[in-house]
């Protein structure tokens, strides 16, 4: 009875040569195996973002500087301010990317664009001194390049990569409360990320939290 | 230039040899191989003049080799500068997944590879992957589209040729952004191979079907000239073009107003850092940095295209 075992679990693997075996997860765990390859980027992405976004992410961004504060850091060098408050993208001549949070009144804003933003006052002299990104459209990667755990060596390739930064982005501004009508003399709340490649670049910072005094 | 003085070099230690122990001592140092696609393409022209420029400027000789894309072309050269007993070989690859055996039989010999512009599928296998970040520079080309298009109308592209993956890698950094834009319509979408000619050709026959082009989106910049010639054969200078790597003549002719907008990838420069690397590599045993760098494009339109040259912008 063993030795007809062994010989049928002989011919089965002789009968399969060079197949791998992959075991099908069981049903109703939820652990179903993720192809590898771009085949399995999203589902990848997915949950590394379930992993990471609200644990490690949303917290960074919560203990973001104060906008005026930043300014005051970058006043004495981009790199100074960056290896104290940022973080570096990937590769040389990345941007350094903070995360900011602050309180201004909104100057301008474009809110028929797919790509909807306000330009904000935040020293009070009248002047717009950053540009909040308030989706649906996302410019940038300063959502994923802000984190020091988001690492380009440990993904496949720049498309998997990519995709993180899309997902990362799509994320926040779904997330992103936009009221209707004009936001222009309103007062906002924000926090969020910027991506900086000179002390002297405009703001573009991409909100993840919003709230409008009424 | 670079040629005439490594000639220049040889030749002179060949003939004062011991009399000019600085030369000697720099030949010394041995030889580095750089290996990229056809020079036909004035950006892989400007990668491989930037690394041999650097490479003269450390002290080494350059062995330069083109690919032509092809794979097992690219096998060969990777035996002939094995076998040449080269220090280090810097690569423009051809081919994400057929490059790894190559790279690796380089290593498996001794010899640290540095590779440029393209990435491959594999790591530990080469010391550094500079990577043009293509996907990056794509959606940048992409956002600026969409904004000189207004957000809305019909526009068609012209993708790069099949086998080379960053003909794909743009196209879906394309689509990543316009996609976002449902009033944005595609109307055509064709291969042109990377070629002006084909891409006349091609233009031609799109705006024959589709009068209604507003707007076309280049996968590089020898196709963008293409379409531009064809559209201004057609009288359709109306039409907006966009293009890719930030060659001379699409600087020209955003300067003239033709081509709207193209994207930069800092060719020369990374070439250059990758030979410093490699440089550093040999010295210490280490390049200090991670194996995979990923390098930024920049956007080039009328503000800033006075600035480029040779796929460079200066300060």
């Amino acid at each position: 009875m063993k030795s007809a075992f062994v010989i049928l679990g002989l011919a089965a693997a002789l009968a399969l040569p060079g197949c791998k075996i992959i075991k099908n997860a069981p049903e109703g765990e939820g652990t179903a195996v993720i192809p590898d390859g771009e085949a399995g980027d999203d589902a990848r992405i997915a949950a590394l973002l379930d992993k990471t976004y609200e644990a490690e992410l949303l917290p960074l961004i919560d203990r973001a500087l104060p906008a005026i504060t930043l300014r005051k850091a970058l006043a004495e060098g981009l790199d100074a301010a960056g290896a104290a408050h940022g973080n570096r993208g990937s590769g040389e001549g990345a941007a350094w990317n903070f995360a900011v949070k602050g309180e201004g009144k909104v100057v301008e804003a474009n809110l028929t664009s797919r790509a909807r933003k306000a330009m904000v006052d935040v020293d009070g002299d009248g002047a717009a001194d950053l540009t909040l990104q308030l989706g649906p459209v996302i410019k940038g990667t300063s959502l994923r390049d802000v984190a020091p755990f988001y690492r380009f060596g440990d993904f496949r390739d720049q498309i998997e990569f990519a995709k993180l930064a899309r997902a990362l982005n799509d994320r926040a501004s779904a997330a992103l409360q936009v009221p209707e009508g004009d936001l222009v003399g309103k007062t906002v709340t924000f926090s969020g990320t910027v991506d900086l490649k000179a002390a002297t670049d405009p703001w573009l910072v991409t909100a993840v939290t919003l709230s409008v005094a009424p | 230039m670079i040629l005439n003085r490594r000639l220049f070099v040889g030749s002179l230690t060949a003939a004062v040899s011991g009399i000019l122990p600085t030369l000697s001592l720099a030949q010394g140092k041995g030889t580095i191989a750089i290996i990229t696609p056809s020079h036909d393409n004035p950006f892989f022209k400007a990668e491989a003049d930037g690394a041999a420029a650097k490479v003269a400027e450390l002290g080494y000789e350059a062995m330069v080799l083109v690919h032509d894309d092809d794979a097992n072309k690219q096998n060969e050269l990777f035996d002939t500068v094995i076998a040449a007993g080269v220090k280090a070989i810097i690569l423009d690859n051809a081919g994400a997944d057929a490059s790894v055996a190559a790279v690796q039989k380089a290593k498996d010999a001794g010899i640290p590879s540095f590779l440029i512009d393209r990435e491959i599928t594999a790591t530990g296998v080469a010391v550094s992957q500079i990577v043009s970040n293509n996907y990056q520079g794509a959606q940048l080309g992409a956002e600026e589209f969409v904004r000189l298009m207004g957000e809305a109308g019909d526009y068609a592209e012209l993708v790069g040729k099949e086998s080379d993956t960053n003909a794909g890698i743009r196209s879906k950094g394309y689509a990543d952004v316009i996609s976002q834009y449902p009033d944005l319509k595609s109307v055509a979408r064709q291969t042109a191979n990377w070629s002006q000619t084909e891409a006349y050709t091609v233009m031609e026959s799109m705006l024959q079907a589709n009068p209604s082009i507003k707007g076309v989106i280049s996968g590089n910049d020898t196709m963008a000239m293409g379409a531009w010639a064809a559209l201004e054969a057609a009288g359709r200078t109306d039409v907006i073009v966009v293009g890719f790597d930030g060659s001379n003549d699409v600087r020209d002719s955003i300067l003239k107003d033709g081509i709207k907008a193209t994207v930069l990838q800092p060719a020369y420069a990374q070439a250059q850092m990758a030979v410093e690397q490699a440089d550093k590599y040999l010295a210490t045993g280490s390049t200090g940095l991670e194996e995979k760098q990923l390098m930024d494009c920049v956007l080039v339109n009328k503000d800033n295209a006075a600035k480029l040259e040779t796929f460079a912008l200066t300060a």
